[in-house]
């Protein structure tokens, strides 16, 4: 009898052991922490996106953090809002003007990405990003005798910053579109770290960034949009500890009345959108504000120039996803790549140094 | 000897069950499973494949959003919002792309998601 009901309980424990839990709880982790951890999560809708942060953690107060950093940081950053330090400085009609600390920091940040990419980004292209009417979905192909005149004022080496004040030439104006949500992932990263957290994964409006690995020390597994199919995925990322940031011509565009499909990324040196073959460009690295201003530059630059600059410079992996639906790996990323079963393998092409 | 017998049949009907619940549960559909969420807070878990068709509104700031559930698929099918993104993005079918209007602050996404995120 009593053999019995120990098989009746094995049976019974062996499938309750199946059931899946939503809650994951870990303990002890890191070895270092003797209180236990578990999956926190929170969704808020800011800079225009919609962003989920997951963090393993005792309570909720590093998300309530994460939220409060967002929230001024888009109070600071906003290109739209009359308030912030942007609008002020757009408006100051050359005059210096003194801002919050991290807005004067994303700004000589920004500058030297500028730089780095030879004007590829250029935080001067407001004026010509609505002249489109990328601003407002006011959409229109501008007459090019605006473009030429708006031209004239996009120029990042026009923008001098100093220690926590930033003067603009009369008529330009900056946008930090390409580089606020990679500063933003980069803050909150390194306050979570600050709170003792080993493992978290946040995604402001797919720009993906991670803090260690999963709890049982697996990579995070990051889903890759198929640009010119974007319901799909084209393939996985595994990664540990790093921002993956993609721009690609299929998250904003529109058709004009001549049949042309005009995206979001417009070239800083004639003024109109992007058209180089180019779907989408992800970047892998440390930094978030890197990977976010380089996902624009890269794709401005073009496939060449792309991976002369990932040449040059070592902090950084890409993945290209050309319009015709290949797709280049470089060498530092492709054995954590995988492409999805459905498509074919000889559409990839690694790039080596 | 015959309390033996009853008691190997439970134990073996028992068994039988919880494997054919446990392989059924495992083999689910994964995506058929969608959230509802309105500024962050679950609304609905909707599993579509044994989901009647129906409409739901859902209201946000005085605004709705129409949703229907037809053929076990969903969408937006009226918004009050200015730029209809919702409408136009027809029907949940991927869990690489959820349904999100922005202006209401509503999300409609599948719940099993083989990955930790989506980068796009």
């Amino acid at each position: 009898m009593r053999k019995f009901v120990v098989v009746f309980v094995c049976c019974i424990l062996f499938f309750c052991g199946c059931a899946d839990s939503v809650h994951e709880s870990v303990s002890d982790i890191s070895g270092a922490q003797s209180n236990n951890v578990s999956l926190h999560t929170a969704e808020l809708f800011a800079m225009d996106t919609y962003m989920t942060l997951k963090a393993y953690c005792a309570d909720d107060n590093p998300l309530n953090s994460a939220q409060a950093i967002i929230e001024s940081l888009e109070k600071e950053l906003s290109v739209t809002s009359s308030d912030s330090d942007i609008s002020r400085l757009n408006n100051a009609q050359g005059e210096e003007i003194v801002l919050n600390y991290d807005c004067a920091e994303l700004i000589k940040n920004a500058l030297d990405l500028c730089e780095r990419t030879s004007g590829a980004l250029d935080i001067t292209i407001y004026p010509i990003l609505r002249e489109w009417g990328f601003t407002t979905g006011d959409y229109k192909i501008p007459v090019p005798e605006n473009i030429r005149s708006l031209l004239t004022n996009v120029n990042y080496s026009a923008v001098s910053a100093a220690e926590n004040s930033v003067q603009l030439p009369s008529g330009y104006m900056i946008d930090l579109g390409a580089v606020a949500k990679g500063y933003t992932s980069d803050k909150i990263i390194s306050m979570f770290k600050e709170s003792g957290i080993t493992s978290a994964i946040i995604s402001l409006g797919g720009n993906v960034h991670t803090l260690g690995s999963k709890p049982d020390g697996s990579a995070w597994k990051i889903a890759l949009t198929d640009p010119n199919l974007p319901q799909t995925y084209i393939g996985n990322l595994e990664i540990v500890d790093k921002a993956v940031i993609t721009s690609g011509s299929y998250e904003r565009y529109f058709t004009g009345d001549d049949g042309t499909r005009y995206c979001h990324i417009i070239s800083p040196f004639d003024g109109h959108p992007i058209n180089n073959g180019i779907a989408s460009v992800t970047v892998i690295g440390d930094s978030g504000v890197l990977c976010d201003a380089l996902s624009t530059a890269l794709f401005v630059m073009g496939k060449e120039a792309a991976v002369e600059h990932w040449r040059k410079h070592c902090d950084f992996e890409m993945i290209i996803i050309t319009d015709g639906g290949k797709v280049f790996v470089t060498e530092g990323i492709h054995n954590s790549f995988s492409l999805s079963r459905v498509y074919e393998k000889s559409k990839l092409e690694v790039i080596y140094r | 000897m015959k309390k033996h017998f009853v008691l190997i049949i439970i134990c073996a009907a028992v068994f039988i069950a919880a494997a054919v619940s446990s392989v059924v549960m495992l083999n689910a559909p994964a995506g058929d499973i969608v959230k509802i969420k309105s500024n962050g807070e679950l609304l609905y878990t909707i599993d579509l494949s044994n989901s009647p068709d129906r409409t739901i509104i859902v209201e946000y700031n005085g605004k709705e959003n129409t949703l229907e559930i037809k053929d076990h698929k969903i969408r937006v099918l009226e918004a009050d919002c200015p730029d209809k993104v919702c409408v136009n993005t027809g029907w949940l079918d991927s869990p690489a792309i959820p349904i999100i209007c922005l202006p209401n602050k509503l999300i409609i996404e599948f719940e099993n998601n083989d990955a930790d995120a989506a980068a796009r």
